[in-house]
């Protein structure tokens, strides 16, 4: 813990008092990524700044064609509330894979953007349904497409204070399937993950959103495979060029969760499970 | 004694501090309090090996509530830390061996404090080249860290003429294996509190497995007497070997601060400094090689197992010894020759841990002995059964089973529950399901090489009221001690379990009783609780028979009762009559275990005083396109002679098998350029709730006649053959001979894919 965690519980009070705390200061929401970079060295800030309770950071509500999520939304939340199970199909998904219970009732998915980790569920789910972002600076907005700002592991272009305010993801109809590949069943992060959204129509994909985990410095859609699969009669040959062709469209990495040719192995074998089930 | 009658023995009590444990009462080390008490942190090494030029704290001064620091100049005794070749400094001098080593110690008024300290804390060093691979450490022209061949310990084992034998083999095979790490994960990290006394003695409260072990350090370091240096177990969440050696060297750092600044010192690890510089379970490289003729009788064995110890000797010797002996696995084999080494590397010493060297050669030697079965068109378990140890047959050492030897009917046990002679790989998709067997002897206690530890004492103090104080030297660390001892105190004294009172470890208490490890604390302490018993028993039982107005042999004895007929009388009441007599109502207790050999020449020996066993089945799932696996089921099969608590026993069993399984699959503990990459939980995965297999235990209890009620040794045994039964369903099921372990999901794959 730093030496002073300030809490707001609204965006007004926020802004006021914001110039006043010491410059070494970061946001709190969940707290379950910042407590542990703190823990092992890696946080030095003197000041947390909870917006955990803050009102407008914590809603899910539609908007006009669009919902919105707060960044203070819990993960657990996407379980059963009905606006995501409704418009957003892949969060509610995503849960289940999402780390354990206790940490996704104190996890939020602003957290999980801001974090930018390349293996983050939330942003997986969001990438594959053109989530944007809304970021606030004393009010001043941006919206902005979600991955535009994610530049890598823990590197994203917020300005300074500016906040997550919120995703915004356009109301429209789609099914979604989330795989995630982990070191165990549960409770792991991923080596590979797979979010697909879609709108079938008889044997072809009229719609097909495909974004990935872990398979890059951030994550990324698939813009090729998604081209590939768009409105094309779906048989096994073609699921077997399309999942080659996700293989080549990637360029992971090994690291000390997993290897690169097992990541693009797994892509693939989830693209292959994932239209196998579409098409079952 | 036959078993129906006994009270406690042989009954599946509670625990005895279940309810202390679970309502979050018990104090365990980072719990406790002092008036005054100062916090110390670690400087480390950032380097795997340097060479220490200065350490500069003039940084660290600034910090609010700063008291110093503490580096080997404050060492009062002998700079080494007594363990089994005194080879670690306690705080080193000149060269640090491996990154993470602790260089010196900050004391301040906060944790915080003492942490930010540390961290500004300079050491002025100059890079030295080091050593990573164990293998690379053995070739002639390395670099020399350890000795003139980094070579920290080496056994041979030679029976007959292998070679020879081979060459009259009709099959021969022969492969390499490897495995990995293994993080203890013990709940409470590593914590030590140091508190000066008046008269210049100093108590260490200490979350250990070995309060004798911490006992020798503290005095080493602070120049004391042994009599003025007082160990009292905190509470102790987890061991699993991981509490064994290493908890001496924090209470001795602990204990350093104290000395030096006067006052009370907390020394408690973070999890990932606890990572980086406690033990583990040994890395390990093996070469395997059987020969059998062509109707599976196996001639020969020839083993070379090499250990990477890392940077101090700590443990690697007796753990290299014990992984020696039981090198050719459970077999009657005539020609047997194994050579072992540990190796010195610039990383963590590795030490105890769950199995003490035992599951990495099993894992080689199990695996290999399936694939001979397979290259012989046997069953695995039929060819195991006309080669497996039974009463009569001789060891690799030469020793000769007793007849507390139960493995036979554990493999029948196991064969029978999992369904295997009609079993067939089960497809599924893309998942194939199958089944694998193992099988495995343990060495129970310390054997040979630790024999000169191998004794334990017990007090026993029966108050007026009834109730009774048990002391004995070794730890409850949340294995059951605690009960199981008591039961056994109850027993002999036809005490009610409610009367005994059994604690942590005070050294001032009880005399030095060697290490909680190796599977011995039933056995050691449990005798030596009976030898004191037995006097106490006798005055009871007299003062009970008069009472009651018989003859000594005409009473009955049962749960805290005394019967003659129609009258009876309380353990209390009886206690009472003692007191009144003026006889003497405590003891002490102390048992030696019997005589055990080992020559060093050719490795010939009865390396241990008694075996216990194992057999196990796993149920193993693959998925061919992920390489993932599902364990689904484990059928286990034990003889550990007599039970003495059956519950606590199966929940060894489930420990043990989930430890072995997460070891075999997915825990993997990566070092770099000399650098741990993935000290946290985060990266360094275990099992966890949802990867529990289903569990099908068993036991055949074949009693051992100088154990406590026949009682041998459990907590090792049920992990050591899982990894080989996982490894080998995985054969059955999809086809590859894997030799590495933990078998991830990468690997299996791999070998999935080149396979085809």
């Amino acid at each position: 813990m730093p030496e002073l965690i300030e809490k707001y519980y609204s965006l007004k009070e926020l802004w006021k008092d914001l110039p006043k705390l010491d410059k070494s200061r970061k946001y709190l929401a969940g707290g379950t990524d910042l407590s542990i970079s703190m823990a092992y060295g890696e946080d030095d800030s003197k000041v947390w700044v909870d917006i955990s309770d803050i009102k407008e950071l914590s809603v899910i509500e539609e908007r006009g064609k669009e919902i919105f999520i707060g960044a203070c939304v819990k993960i657990s939340e996407f379980e059963k509330n009905p606006v995501i199970k409704k418009w957003a199909p892949a969060l509610t998904e995503s849960v289940k894979y999402y780390a354990s219970p206790s940490i996704r009732n104190t996890a939020t998915i602003g957290g999980n953007y801001a974090n930018a980790s390349p293996c983050a569920d939330g942003v997986l789910a969001m990438a594959a349904m053109d989530a944007k972002v809304v970021l606030n600076l004393k009010g001043r907005r941006r919206i902005l497409p979600l991955l535009s700002i994610v530049k890598g592991p823990k590197k994203i272009d917020l300005r300074k204070d500016e906040l997550v305010e919120g995703f915004l993801i356009a109301k429209k109809k789609r099914e979604a399937l989330f795989f995630k590949m982990m070191a165990r069943k549960r409770f792991g992060i991923s080596k590979a993950g797979l979010c697909i959204c879609y709108q079938k129509e008889k044997n072809a994909l009229k719609e097909a959103a495909i974004s990935l985990s872990s398979v890059a410095p951030s994550v990324i859609r698939a813009p090729k495979t998604e081209n590939f699969l768009k409105n094309r009669i779906i048989t096994p040959e073609l699921i077997r060029q399309a999942c080659e062709i996700i293989k080549n469209e990637i360029s992971p990495i090994d690291d000390i969760r997993s290897q690169a040719y097992y990541r693009r192995e797994i892509v693939s074998v989830f693209l292959e499970r994932a239209l196998g089930k579409i098409f079952s | 004694m036959n078993k129906e009658n006994f009270s406690f023995v042989g009954k599946s009590l509670d625990r005895v501090d279940a309810e202390i444990k679970a309502e979050g009462r018990a104090l365990y080390g980072d719990d406790l309090d002092f008036p005054g008490m100062l916090y110390a942190a670690a400087v480390r090494s950032p380097r795997p090996r340097i060479r220490i030029k200065s350490i500069d704290d003039s940084a660290a001064r600034k910090v609010e509530g700063y008291a110093g620091l503490v580096s080997y100049k404050d060492v009062r005794g002998i700079n080494k830390w007594p363990v089994v070749l005194n080879d670690y400094p306690f705080l080193p001098q000149d060269e640090a061996r491996f990154h993470g080593e602790t260089v010196a110690l900050v004391a301040a008024s906060s944790r915080r404090a003492a942490k930010k300290a540390a961290s500004l804390v300079k050491i002025n060093f100059e890079e030295l080249p080091f050593i990573e691979d164990p293998l690379k450490a053995l070739e002639k022209d390395s670099v020399k860290i350890y000795g003139k061949d980094n070579v920290i310990s080496s056994f041979i084992i030679k029976k007959g003429d292998a070679e020879k034998a081979f060459k009259d083999c009709d099959i021969v095979i022969e492969k390499e294996f490897r495995t990995n790490y293994q993080v203890h994960a013990y709940l409470e990290t590593q914590t030590a509190t140091a508190v000066p006394e008046s008269g210049g003695e100093m108590t260490v409260y200490s979350s250990t497995q070995c309060p004798f072990y911490v006992l020798d350090a503290v005095a080493a370091a602070c120049g004391l007497p042994n009599n003025k240096v007082k160990i009292i177990q905190s509470v102790t969440g987890g061991g699993f070997g991981g509490k064994e050696d290493v908890p001496a060297l924090v209470a001795a750092h602990a204990a350093l601060c104290a000395l030096k600044f006067k006052r009370p010192v907390r020394l408690a690890y973070d999890r990932k400094e606890d990572f980086m510089s406690m033990s583990k379970r040994h890395p390990s490289w093996s070469r395997v090689k059987y020969g059998a003729d062509k109707n599976g009788r196996i001639k020969a064995c020839k083993v070379k197992y090499v250990l990477d110890a890392g940077a101090y000797s700590t443990l690697s010797p007796i753990v290299l010894w014990r992984g020696t002996v039981h090198a050719a696995g459970p077999y009657n084999i005539e020609n047997i020759e194994i050579e072992t080494y540990a190796a010195a590397t610039n990383k963590v010493p590795c030490g105890a841990y769950r199995g003490f060297g035992q599951p990495q050669i099993c894992f080689a030697q199990e695996s290999l002995i399936d694939d001979l079965a397979e290259k012989l068109a046997m069953d695995p378990i039929d060819l195991r059964m006309k080669n497996m140890l039974k009463t009569g047959d001789r060891t690799a050492t030469g020793q000769k089973i007793d007849d507390s030897c139960g493995l036979k009917e554990l493999a029948e046990i196991v064969r029978k529950k999992s369904g295997w002679d009609k079993s067939k790989v089960q497809t599924n998709g893309d998942k194939r399901r199958a089944l694998g067997f193992s099988c495995v002897y343990y060495g129970v206690g310390l054997g040979a090489k630790g024999r000169y530890l191998d004794r334990a004492g017990a007090f026993v103090n029966i108050y007026r009221d009834g109730s009774v104080q048990v002391n004995v030297g070794n730890t409850e660390m949340g294995q059951g001690a605690l009960t199981v001892l008591s039961q056994i105190a109850a027993e002999t004294l036809n005490a009610p379990m409610k009367n005994i009172k059994l604690s942590e470890v005070d050294t001032s208490k009880v005399p030095d009783s060697g290490p909680t490890v190796a599977s011995r604390t039933t056995l050691m302490s449990g005798n030596a609780i009976i030898e004191a018993c037995l006097p106490l028993r006798e005055n009871i039982f007299s003062c009970a028979a008069s009472m009651l107005k018989a003859g000594k042999n005409q009473i009955k004895a049962f749960g805290g009762f005394f019967y003659f007929g129609k009258r009876k009388v309380s353990f209390e009441e009886a206690v009472k009559e003692c007191w009144a007599q003026r006889l003497k109502m405590s003891e002490q207790g102390w048992y030696v275990a019997p005589k055990t050999t080992f020559d060093i020449k050719d490795g010939q020996g009865d390396a241990y005083v008694i075996y216990s066993y194992s057999a196990d089945i796993a149920d193993v799932e693959v998925d061919i396109k992920t390489g993932e696996k599902t364990v689904h089921k484990i059928y286990a099969a034990y003889d550990v002679g007599r039970l003495i608590n059956p519950k606590l026993a199966y929940a060894q069993a489930h420990g043990g098998i989930l430890q072995g399984m997460g070891w075999a699959i997915m825990e993997n503990l990566v070092i770099k350029d000399g650098i741990m990459r993935n000290p946290n939980f985060t990266d360094y995965v275990l099992p966890i709730s949802t990867d529990v297999p289903e569990y099908d235990i068993s036991f055949v209890e074949k009693l051992y006649k100088h154990g406590p009620y026949k009682a041998k040794g459990m907590g090792e045994v049920p992990l050591i053959g899982v990894a080989a039964a996982i490894r080998n369903a995985v054969k059955k099921a999809c086809g590859v001979s894997l030799t590495e372990a933990p078998m991830l999901a990468e690997k299996t794959l791999k070998a999935v894919k080149e396979k085809k």
